[in-house]
């Protein structure tokens, strides 16, 4: 079976916002609401030998995904490829999917009054176009396509990459399928997100 | 809740004079639809190529539309800089293009200065009003008290307020770049090097092109020096940088800063702001002391074996040393003679010249160049270099031994240098160390020389030759400090004298053309009083600024998806093309051809020459019409502007004609000897005499021989300590902190401010300091604080970080879209040029004044500044209101 989903390349993420705004672009966002956030992680230590990268976070395309099981409507569900939707006609706004998601990758549409997330661009896929946030990337860090597939993209990157340098949120045993790559030369993977990451705790 | 919205700016109010349908912001028509006017069944979706203008970097863009609506905007992958990548400020076209606050029409001021109110008018009427105004300016006190600005930030056609000024016959025109930002690398690597428009560092002004080969990767190390591609260039130079390093490429960052780059850098300097000349210099004493640098080339192709008179320091030539020798031939002490022999271009085999001597030829004591240049840099050991620049001495030699010996290497130069009265002698620096190491016109190496041709003449240029002896001598500062002779322009603070205290005479009209001059120039509270003093102030821009409010004609100008201009990239050309156009806007190169032919109308004899193509070869003219100008700019590739647009991409040259390496060893069929380089002796001149020659006289740059300036420039880089920093009397123990700013990857000068997705990301200022001196302060993270400097006080956000130098904090430069009706008209709360220096000393050479590198002091406030917005929410009044297309206005 197929899952299609994001492998980011940290050591190439240049932190310019471009991908959140590409991602906000393509899918009118509301303002303050993000389906791909980049985080500044870091600079960690103490300067001048301190360490920086940067983080986009998005929904995690989980394997075993919380959201998908708490839904009292089916509203949330998994297509063929893995990938994690909301169907916005059925979905009556209780927003469990939310609590239940360990990344905070939900968020509420006070207009339609229903939870949207990122739909890694399926109205592009459909078109056999790559997610805008791919599109646009400056970096050339974001790639996507099928992780279970050997000879995508994806798989050759993080099998390039090596293990060590593969990272990816921590799993609470909804196994998420969004891959890191970081080697050392840049940073350091914080496994635990220091809490000084968010724009909010800087400027909100 | 839209007409709540509508009250919140009150300049739409104010336009009530002849009702808010004709107002300088939104429209209540305008807020009626969303949609295209047509039904979705009816409509397709266009995808045009075009090129981005939200910097100056022009990615290519594939624009979407939609029954004349832009829809989407992506990158285009065709485009090689950019390959398909859009950053951030690119992506936000739209909500720049359809923002409810655009100029619409032009606007003309009915009550008193400041109180804003507004009428509509038509471009008629200003112009001709305008240009009546300009023509009696001019016969009563002389065309120089015209005064033109322009300024970065989505310029369409850069020198196009320029040319206006020497067609009108004023000397005085400034951007606050200029000698700020670019020029001073410009025009220092033209003259020791010659090579041309992109031979110089500026990675950020789409030069260094070789770097853009990554897959051939001849570069070993590349060092980043005062320059952050990943901020001000994600999508170019950024992206290019990030191929290189995933390929092997080692890099070394100099900046304050712990930018991204440095983050992924083999070695990061975090250099106190300013000093940056004193570590070049330690970098050269190191070269020279362990012999590092490319003996072979720095012999034959530099032009440090020449021979210096000592005392007048001027090149010894074969002329000087007998009657009727050629005066471009240079000398050099031979050794087998023991004596000094001019040196035939290329090079004289029978001779073994000296490269490091002092010799006395003829009674006069001479040294080789490269002897002044050792000279020049022994003080600046290693351990110097650390204590000045606040480094640590084995980092700063662990930096040269890479650059110096994973070769071949290339330094790329960012606007940091260019920021501080050491500008000039930065990029003297960068170029003599790049040059020694012989890292010139190898492949993979940044100094190269493209074949262009004349692309970058096909627009509205200078036409410096419209502009008299007598006026180009009346230029504010242009006699002090020639190298603004290279942009023709005059000096920021010597206008402001102008402006303020009549010296050396007065100014009466400014017209202005930028994202906000009072977020870009220097002591920005200086200039209020100034402004007061004119008769007309005229700014035409996208939307309004903190400047619009001390106006008196506000005039629409397009946003770059309404703009046509072509581009070049790698050796092809494309098209920035019009995907739309709306409301009564007017590109600014139009403008100001215009506002030429209402003078010219009302008998200005050299505005009416412009409109013709002999007066101004080789120049093109100004055109009677836009079509007219589109097709006369294009005309030089035999085409229409209509067929250009539809051939286009294509290339102008063959590839192999247009990327060559080694350009300098290639025989001149002229002379049947090499064609060396773009300088005076043909080789890279690391003894830059062409500075004292420039001025004691304007030369290269000027049409007249000028006055010599009141001191000689220096032939050599040296150092200056910033005249307001930590070691500064009276200064540091009252200001501690030493300021510098930098770009983020979301906003370009001064425009953006009003995009609502880039503001929700960075709403507000912020200040970034290292935790001990935040301590030090009474600062705690995320705390409003209050940033003060001799000359004045903002406030901005605490961002506390172990990623600043100690004792050096950093702020992006802002200002309040929302506050523009406020008293403080949006340029008072967060703007860190209310900090900055703009008075003497300057750089000698082009006059730059002191964006980065003074004295702040920081401490606690109670919060933000009244009325500025810092939520997301907060910017929703901002959101895009699209509309249908309008016609261009005929005149």
């Amino acid at each position: 079976m197929a899952h299609k989903t994001l492998v980011i390349d940290l050591d190439r993420c240049l932190g310019c916002f471009s991908c959140e705004v590409a991602c906000k672009m393509e899918n009118g966002v509301a303002l303050g609401v993000y389906f791909n956030k980049v985080l500044t992680i870091g600079p960690t230590g103490t300067f001048p030998d301190v360490e920086m990268y940067f983080l986009p976070t998005v929904c995690q395309e989980c394997a075993d995904a919380p959201c998908v099981k708490v839904c009292p409507t089916g509203a949330s569900y998994k297509t063929e490829d893995g990938i994690v939707l909301i169907n916005k006609d059925i979905c009556i706004g209780c927003r469990y999917c939310m609590m239940a998601c360990p990344y905070g990758a939900r968020s509420f549409n006070n207009d339609a009054k229903v939870v949207e997330k990122c739909t890694l661009c399926v109205h592009l896929q459909a078109i056999g176009e790559q997610p805008a946030c791919v599109k646009n990337c400056c970096g050339k860090a974001r790639l996507f396509g099928d992780i279970d597939d050997p000879a995508s993209d994806v798989s050759k990157a993080l099998k390039a990459a090596g293990s060590d340098a593969v990272h990816s949120l921590p799993d609470v045993g909804n196994h998420p399928s969004v891959r890191y790559i970081l080697h050392r030369k840049t940073a350091t993977w914080q496994q635990s997100q220091p809490e000084n990451t968010g724009r909010e705790s800087q400027n909100g | 809740m839209k007409q709540l919205e509508l009250k919140r700016r009150d300049f739409l109010k104010a336009t009530a004079v002849t009702g808010i349908g004709a107002a300088l912001g939104s429209s209540i028509a305008g807020l009626a639809s969303a949609q295209p006017t047509k039904t979705a069944e009816t409509s397709t979706i266009k995808i045009v190529k075009t090129n981005c203008r939200s910097c100056t970097a022009d990615c290519g863009v594939l624009a979407h539309v939609r029954d004349g609506r832009v829809i989407k905007l992506e990158g285009n992958p065709e485009f090689e800089r950019s390959r398909g990548a859009l950053c951030a400020k690119g992506l936000s076209g739209i909500q720049a293009l359809y923002h409810p606050s655009r100029n619409k029409y032009p606007m003309k001021r009915v009550g008193a200065r400041g109180e804003n109110k507004w009428m509509r008018v038509s471009w008629d009427q200003a112009l001709n009003e305008i240009a009546a105004k300009l023509m009696e300016i001019r016969e009563k006190y002389g065309a120089e008290a015209v005064l033109g600005s322009t300024g970065g930030g989505g310029n369409p056609n850069f020198l196009s307020c320029c040319r206006f000024s020497d067609v009108f016959g004023s000397p005085n025109w400034f951007e606050p770049g200029c000698a700020q930002c670019y020029m001073p690398r410009q025009m220092v690597y033209q003259m020791m090097y010659g090579g041309g428009p992109t031979g110089n560092p500026s990675l950020a002004d789409s030069n260094c092109l070789e770097l853009y080969f990554y897959d051939e990767i001849k570069v070993k190390t590349v060092v980043l020096w005062a320059t952050d591609p990943s901020y001000s260039g994600p999508a170019q130079a950024g992206r290019a940088i990030n191929e290189l390093r995933a390929r092997g490429v080692q890099t070394i960052v100099i900046d304050p800063r712990f930018t991204p780059d440095a983050a992924k850098a083999e070695i990061w300097l975090p250099i106190r702001p300013g000093t940056d000349v004193a570590l070049m210099l330690a970098w050269i004493r190191y070269i020279l002391d362990k012999k590092l640098y490319d003996a072979d080339f720095v012999m034959k192709w530099t032009n440090l074996p020449f021979l210096v008179n000592a005392k007048t320091k001027m090149l010894l030539r074969a002329s000087d040393l007998k009657a009727g020798g050629d005066a471009n031939t240079f000398v050099v002490w031979d050794k087998k003679t023991q004596s000094a022999q001019p040196l035939a271009y290329p090079w004289d085999d029978s001779l073994e010249p000296v490269l490091d001597g002092a010799f006395t030829v003829g009674g006069v004591e001479c040294k080789t160049g490269f002897r002044l240049l050792k000279e020049k840099t022994e003080p600046f050991t290693l351990a110097k270099a650390a204590e000045i620049c606040w480094l640590d001495a084995d980092m700063i030699e662990k930096a040269i031994k890479l650059y110096g010996e994973n070769t071949p290497s290339s330094i790329c130069l960012g606007v940091a240098t260019d920021q501080n009265a050491n500008s000039t002698q930065a990029a003297m620096g960068t170029a003599t160390l790049d040059m020694l190491m012989g890292n010139v016109e190898k492949p993979g190496t940044i100094m190269q020389r493209y074949e262009e041709g004349d692309i970058g003449n096909l627009r509205s240029t200078m036409l410096k030759k419209f502009l008299s002896e007598e006026q180009l001598n009346k230029r504010l500062g242009g006699i002090e400090h020639k190298g603004l002779l290279r942009w023709w322009a005059a000096q920021p603070t010597y206008i402001l004298e102008a402006m303020t205290t009549g010296k050396p005479y007065r100014l009466r009209a400014w017209i202005e053309r930028s994202g906000n001059k009072l977020g870009t120039v220097a002591n920005a509270s200086a200039w209020i009083e100034g402004m007061k003093q004119l008769e007309l102030i005229v700014q035409m821009f996208v939307y309004p600024t903190s400047f619009s409010a001390y106006a008196d004609y506000l005039l629409p100008a397009n946003e770059w998806l309404e703009t046509d201009f072509m581009v070049s990239s790698y050796n092809r050309m494309f098209a920035r093309q019009a995907v739309t156009h709306l409301w009564e806007t007017m590109n600014e190169t139009w403008f100001w051809a215009r506002l030429a032919k209402k003078c010219a109308e009302l008998g200005h004899e050299n505005c009416k020459k412009a409109f013709d193509p002999k007066e101004t070869a080789p120049e093109l003219p100004y055109y009677d019409t836009y079509e007219e100008q589109m097709d006369g700019w294009s005309a030089y590739f035999g085409m229409t502007w209509a067929e250009y647009k539809a051939k286009m991409p294509f290339e102008f040259n063959s590839m192999e004609r247009w990327r060559r390496f080694y350009v300098y060893k290639e025989t001149d069929p002229k002379t049947g000897k090499p064609k060396g380089f773009g300088t005076q002796s043909k080789k890279c001149e690391i003894y830059a005499e062409s500075m004292i020659i420039l001025g004691r006289t304007g030369k290269p740059w000027t049409t007249f021989i000028l006055p010599p300036a009141s001191k000689d420039y220096e032939p050599l880089p040296h150092y200056v300590e910033p005249p307001e920093g930590p070691n500064t009397e009276g200064i540091a123990a009252k200001y501690p902190l030493v300021m510098t700013n930098g770009r983020l990857p979301i906003w370009h000068h001064t425009t953006l401010r009003n995009i609502p997705y880039l503001r929700e990301i960075f709403p507000v200022a912020e200040i970034w300091i290292n935790p001990v001196d935040a301590s030090a302060s009474g600062v705690s993270p995320g705390d409003w604080v209050w940033v003060e400097s001799p000359r004045g006080k903002i406030r901005a956000k605490a961002r506390v970080t172990q990623g600043m130098a100690r004792g050096v904090v950093y702020m992006e430069r802002f200002w309040n879209p929302e506050t523009v009706d406020t008293e403080t008209h949006g340029w008072q709360e967060m703007n860190v040029n209310v900090l900055s220096k703009n008075s003497a000393p300057f750089n000698d050479v082009c006059g730059t004044y002191t964006l980065r590198g003074y004295q702040v002091r920081v401490s606690k406030a109670d919060g933000p500044p009244a009325g500025v917005w810092l939520k997301p929410e907060d910017f929703k009044p901002w959101l895009p209101q699209p509309s249908d297309p309008t016609k261009l206005v005929e005149l």
